[in-house]
């Protein structure tokens, strides 16, 4: 499909006002957590206190890493468990007029996991193994407490910068007031804008539809509008239907894509400023839009460039003659190649994981530029974790940028020690780690199958494959292609759910010990020697470290994918 | 007390031998490097280990592998597993450079010390020689001129003078005494006149001498935190790298999506892993310590000058630090009605017995106005030195003619008129920054002579330096504050705190610590022990008391307080040292992709596709060689870059922004391009020898002995 530059206008502008209202709500989302006054504390106050007190916990009881991580495990435990038992014996829970039956162990294992872990990877189809109980209780459930997790750990590793007691803050005043304050209001809002602009939100399961070509058809229905909502604002990425925004329902129009665009962008650009606020240093937020803003655009030029081009191994079919309209298999043709491309690059980066295309059959460098923004994590990542973990970039980024002016590196004056370096370096290798091993079992066990048989030997079952364990270690929840092998097995359930919750708890552990260890330290005061990272050059530089690092370490997996696709035409 | 005898420079002889380095010495410990207990204290050159006897069984034994060895190809696995050997050759080798200097330098340490006999002073008083080796704290040894003294200690009877040239290399003598703050000797020093009796104070095997010794040699060197910290980085790195090429042998052999050959995968390894910060980190920390032991300080850990690079505020004292450390007199003003002639007689009189450098210079100054010294005939006289409680010295004449020059204050506690006049000039000239001293015969005020401070030359650009680096000056001296005030503006310090008592850069140290500076400190006295102690980099005097040295973490052998801006220079350029080479590591490695991608491709049979020549920027069309020339390029940069390891980058005082930014230029971007340039030189060279007749026979040859029996 042709490249038009006038569709690029309408993307470029809901990117800009995301960008736009960030700082403002950053600085919202910051006064939240750090307690300061903010609007609506009249309203929220009471109605959480009374929360605070049915769930046991005072704000005053303010917790050490330890605890705060216990706690968080504890309420992701018991999601995990609630979510588990209720796909398990799904066909006997309410709200199941369909009568789907129940989900074995191991999908019911990988479905909890997915939810809980803000991944939203699927092995199952909506339509024919979820119930409409399921899509409406069990689910949003963790739609809201997942990025409610991302939050309150995003709340807690910036509170260690600025504090000096140990304490990161209280885990369950912290998710309370992320849903109160942020997550629900929000989620209103957009499931109201989503029905204004024809997303069908309603408690009646499926309706009958008589389609011009004849016959009946049944289109399942349900409060797809505020299901799409929190999806997309929490970094959630499931969908009401398997073919989540590409489904006609869920994402009728033009705008309603473009709505969903803005949605996945409002925490990630909105986290750096958040992060200013509560360090009080509101520059120190622009070294961070800046890295995510480059990294993004890179992203989405090369994307949409890729996608434009002429796809080699076609041009080379005789009696085809020249291929000029780009890859348009799989592709929604409803949006214009910028707006599918943005949605989907946008998605991707921002570890929501929605799709409104076929990742599969776009062209192989568009597909190693998704797998690139899944190998960073935090250009923006997720909600919350993605922003820390481009923090923990930063620490590693700072501290050899540090060495370079000559002194003990430092970030926002606390001293980066070995044990910080230690702490963010593990959150860094565990990303390969969890891919790659699950890999080579997948691979030596032979349980890579494609239609009854193992894994044939190209490049683009590789990339399946690798885009699967990918996902599911980002905590991301695309897929390159459903179908592209059978992932509905003991093994991929299995090996994805521990993939999942390896790639989620391990990254937040490191998380809260590096601000376990910054809670403590002292504030240095800073002088002309100091690192100044409020800066251009900074800027530029984390940037530049961020895209090295992780090229150097997942290069050799892309050249085997993505890579030998392209060159090896293999 | 006096001392028995002046000071002429020059009055000694030797100067310590620059330490010879032994070539020999250095290559066999960069062979026994290979050793693998030793291998494995730097894990990632062990990880390269562990490749390189891998490729070893591989290349003689293949077909023991018959899945891996599938393209084995003699001359191309010979190739890698040499330049693995020289890989980890080099990363040994400047390890041993590192040590070798140190050692060096050690020895023509050790030598001074060796089979030094000592006149220990018996209870009873009588005198016995001993052997060094068993004085204990406490014992008195007695040293005479022409004598070595055995160890170190403190001076408890008689006067000194001493060659301390063998360890400080500083040619002029040095006087110690007992009482007051010179007393401290050093082992291995020699007397040059006088007899003097030394009380130990430390253990044989704990004195300054042995301490050097081992600081140099790299014994018990602690690695500091910013090398761990960068140690943990780069082994995480190397974790991870690891596990992504086993995973990539394994699925690559697998799927066989595209088969690549063992001996490339382990060449992208070793090229991918940041080889030559990893090979260069040992170097750096052991060379870091060298080069503070070359600028004769010990410093008593490599904290401690790692720390120096960290300094937010450096406390200096004005007097011999950021003053000549004498005050001169410039200038003698009459009281009214007395006549200059009176004046200058009585100056004249009450200095020219003083033989402090303020007195010398009062003589000086009437000199220069034509009145000369009078002779004194012995006996007629009686000098009253100044003391700290009087404050005043002068002299008492035969015919009772008091004359004495002192303080104003001191002059008033006395009980001199002072008229309002000579009171007002006084404060004039305070204002100035020069002090005036009172001089008066009898109770009559004569006049005042103004002193003044001599700023060092070049103090105020290295103050301006630290100022670029961000470093804090703060002045401490016990001058008034007008004084204070002028000095501090002439020099440029940041700050300074007048009329210091003992006791104040104690609490100034305090002070800054609290809002969480880090501090350094000069200091001399035992006074200044506490703050020593306290301070981060305590830099003691060598001249002061031994009190003052334990007390500091490093110690000045030349005495020069002015060295702590050169230590923290030092400090600096070893961070920076570690994060410029950790940059132009990971810079290397986007160049060395770009030799390493195009070539697993093309050797795959996909060079025909137009996706390769944009990857294959350098063109290089053969792909073992490519593979090759960039594995040598990652090899030779190591020996390149010893010297840097070893000296340190140059380093210029810059504020951390510029610094960051011309240090990324050079580091970063310079890293990339020397690697693409680099790369491809070796590529044309290796292309070159590759045609060369006696090559292509070596390689036959090579095939024909190589696999051994035969694949």
């Amino acid at each position: 499909m042709a490249f038009e530059v006038q569709s690029l206008w309408d993307v470029l502008v809901v990117m800009g006002l995301a960008l736009a209202i960030a700082p403002w709500f950053g600085s919202y989302l910051g006064r939240v957590y750090m307690d300061r006054p903010v609007f609506g504390d009249a309203f929220w106050n009471p109605i959480e206190s009374v929360v605070y007190r049915l769930l046991g916990t005072s704000p005053r009881h303010q917790m050490r890493a330890r605890e705060y991580m216990l706690a968080l495990l504890l309420v992701n435990g018991g999601v995990l468990v609630i979510l588990f038992f209720w796909f398990f014996f799904q066909s006997t829970t309410p709200l199941n007029p369909l009568g789907i039956p129940n989900m074995g162990w191991d999908l019911a294992f990988h479905s909890a996991s997915s939810f809980t872990t803000n991944t939203n990877f699927t092995h199952f189809t909506n339509e024919s193994q979820l119930s409409l109980g399921s899509l409406m209780v069990a689910w949003p459930l963790a739609l809201f407490l997942s990025p409610a997790t991302g939050l309150a750990v995003l709340a807690a590793m910036v509170r260690g910068f600025v504090r000096k007691d140990g304490t990161l803050g209280n885990f369950y005043v912290d998710m309370t007031r992320s849903v109160t304050r942020l997550l629900l209001p929000l989620a209103v809002l957009g499931a109201l804008v989503f029905v204004l602009l024809g997303v069908p939100e309603t408690l009646s399961a499926s309706v009958l539809a008589h389609p011009l070509t004849g016959g009946t058809q049944t289109i399942y229905l349900g409060p797809v509008a505020s299901f799409q909502s929190i999806s997309l604002l929490g970094s959630n990425g499931g969908g009401f239907y398997s073919a989540n925004m590409a489904s006609p329902i869920a994402n009728p129009t033009a705008l309603t894509n473009l709505w969903g665009i803005g949605l996945m962008l409002v925490f990630p650009f909105s986290a750096p400023f958040a992060f200013g606020e509560i360090v009080r240093r509101k520059n120190e937020a622009w070294p961070y839009v800046g890295t995510i803003v480059i990294v993004l655009a890179v992203a989405l030029a090369l994307f949409i460039g890729f996608q434009a081009a002429t796809n080699p191994a076609l041009s080379t079919v005789a009696g085809l003659g020249a291929q000029t309209n780009g890859y348009p298999v799989g592709i929604d043709t409803r949006f214009s190649l910028s707006e599918g491309s943005t949605f989907q690059v946008v998605s991707v980066y921002c570890n929501v994981g929605a799709n409104n295309l076929q990742i599969g059959s776009i062209s192989p460098i568009a597909q190693l530029d998704l797998l690139f923004g899944m190998f960073t994590q935090s250009t923006p990542g997720g909600v919350g974790t993605g922003f820390a973990m481009l923090l923990l970039f930063a620490i590693l980024g700072i501290f050899v940028a540090g060495l370079m002016v000559g002194r003990t590196p430092e970030y926002l004056g606390k001293k980066i020690h070995t044990s910080h370096v230690k702490w963010a370096a593990m959150a860094l290798i565990i990303h390969p780690a969890t891919i790659l091993l699950p890999f080579v079992i997948a691979v030596a066990g032979n349980f890579v199958v494609v239609d009854g048989s193992t894994i044939g030997a190209t490049s683009h079952n590789f990339t399946s494959v690798l885009y699967e364990f990918t996902s599911e270690s980002a905590n991301n929840g695309s897929a390159l292609s459903t179908g592209a092998f059978n992932d509905q097995t003991l093994f991929f359930n299995v090996a994805g759910a521990l993939v999942m919750l390896v790639g989620r708890f391990v990254p937040i552990l490191a998380m809260l010990m590096v601000a376990d260890i910054f809670s403590t330290q002292e504030v240095l005061p800073a002088g002309v020697g100091t690192l100044k990272t409020a800066s251009g050059t900074f800027t530029i530089y984390l940037t530049l470290f961020l895209i090295i690092v992780t090229a150097l370490l997942f290069l050799p997996v892309m050249a085997m994918g993505p890579l030998a696709q392209i060159f090896g035409g293999m | 007390m006096a001392s028995e005898f002046t000071v002429e420079p020059g009055a000694h002889v030797s100067v310590r031998k620059v330490p010879h380095m032994s070539w020999r010495r250095v290559l066999a410990s960069s062979f026994r490097g290979f050793d693998p207990r030793r291998e494995i204290h730097n894990p990632m050159m062990f990880c390269v280990y562990l490749l390189f006897l891998f490729l070893i069984v591989l290349t003689l034994a293949p077909w023991a592998f018959p899945d891996i060895a599938r393209t084995y190809n003699p001359d191309y696995y010979l190739a890698v597993t040499v330049i693995l050997f020289l890989t980890l050759w080099f990363a040994n080798l400047s390890d041993a450079l590192a040590e070798a200097q140190g050692k060096a330098q050690a020895d023509s340490l050790r030598e001074i010390q060796s089979g030094i006999l000592a006149r220990q002073v018996r209870p009873d008083g009588s005198l016995a020689w001993v052997a060094s080796d068993i004085l204990r704290v406490g014992d008195t040894v007695e040293v005479r001129p022409g004598e070595p003294i055995p160890i170190d200690g403190d001076v408890v009877h008689g006067a000194a003078l001493i060659d301390e040239s063998m360890m400080t290399g500083e040619s002029d003598a040095v006087t110690r005494e007992s009482g007051g703050d010179k007393t401290s000797v050093l082992g291995g020093t020699r007397v040059l006149q006088g007899t003097i009796r030394v009380r130990v104070t430390t253990e044989k095997g704990e004195s300054f001498l042995d301490r050097m010794i081992r600081l140099v040699e790299g014994q018990g060197r602690d690695r500091t935190p910013n090398e761990l910290a960068l140690g943990v980085l780069l082994y995480a790195f190397t974790i991870s790298l690891f596990a992504v090429i086993v995973t990539f042998i394994f699925l690559a052999d697998f799927t066989d999506i595209i088969y690549i050959d063992i001996a490339t995968i382990v060449a992208l390894f070793v090229c991918l892993m940041p080889t030559t910060i990893g090979a260069l980190l040992p170097a750096i920390g052991i060379s870091g310590v060298n080069r503070v032991a070359r600028a004769n300080v010990i410093a008593k850990s490599g904290k401690a000058v790692e720390a120096a690079g960290d300094l937010d505020v450096l406390i200096l004292d004005k007097t011999g630090t950021i003053t000549v450390g004498n005050r001169l007199a410039v200038q003698l003003v009459t009281a009214p009605e007395v006549p200059m002639a009176e004046l200058l007689d009585a100056a004249l009189l009450c200095s020219s017995l003083d033989d402090t450098p303020e007195g010398r210079s009062i003589v000086r100054l009437v000199a220069r106005r034509g009145t000369q010294p009078r002779r004194l005939e012995p006996g007629t006289f009686k000098v009253l030195p100044f003391t700290a409680e009087r404050r005043m010295s002068g002299i008492v004449l035969a015919d009772g003619r008091e004359v004495f020059k002192g303080s104003l204050q001191a002059m008033e506690t006395y009980g001199a008129i002072l008229p309002l006049e000579l009171r007002r000039k006084a404060t004039e000239a305070s204002r100035q920054g020069m002090t005036p001293l009172a001089i008066a015969s009898g109770r009559r005020a004569l006049g005042l002579v103004y002193f003044k401070d001599v700023v060092k030359p070049g103090i105020k650009d290295r103050l301006r330096e630290l100022k670029t680096m961000g470093i804090r000056t703060i002045m401490c001296t016990g001058d008034n504050r007008l004084t204070a005030a002028a000095i501090a503006q002439e020099s440029g310090v940041d700050d300074y705190v007048a009329e210091a008592k003992p006791e104040a850069k104690l609490v100034l140290i305090q002070r800054e610590k609290a809002q969480g500076r880090l501090v350094a400190m000069t200091g001399d006295g035992t006074n200044d022990a506490p703050a020593l102690a306290r301070a981060d980099v305590g830099l003691a005097m060598n001249s002061g008391t031994s009190a003052a040295k334990e007390a500091g973490n490093m110690v000045d052998l030349d005495s020069d307080p002015t060295k702590l801006i050169e230590i923290v220079s030092i400090g600096k350029q070893l961070l920076i040292t570690r994060g410029g080479l950790t940059t132009f590591s990971i810079t290397n490695d986007v160049a060395k992709y770009f030799a390493i991608i195009p070539a697993v491709f093309i050797a795959a049979g996909a060079g025909t596709l137009p996706g390769i020549a944009l990857l294959n920027l350098l063109g290089l069309s053969n792909p073992d060689l490519a593979v090759l020339s960039a594995l040598v390029f990652n090899a030779v940069i190591i020996p390149l870059l010893i010297p840097m390891a070893l000296y340190g980058v140059p380093f210029r005082p810059r504020n951390a922004i510029d610094l960051l930014r011309r240090n990324l230029l050079l580091y970063g971007f310079g890293g990339l391009l020397s690697a693409f340039v680099g790369i491809k030189l070796i590529y044309i060279l290796l292309s070159w020898m590759e045609a060369l007749p006696w090559v292509q026979h070596l390689g036959l040859v090579v095939s024909h002995l190589l696999p051994l029996g035969g694949l």
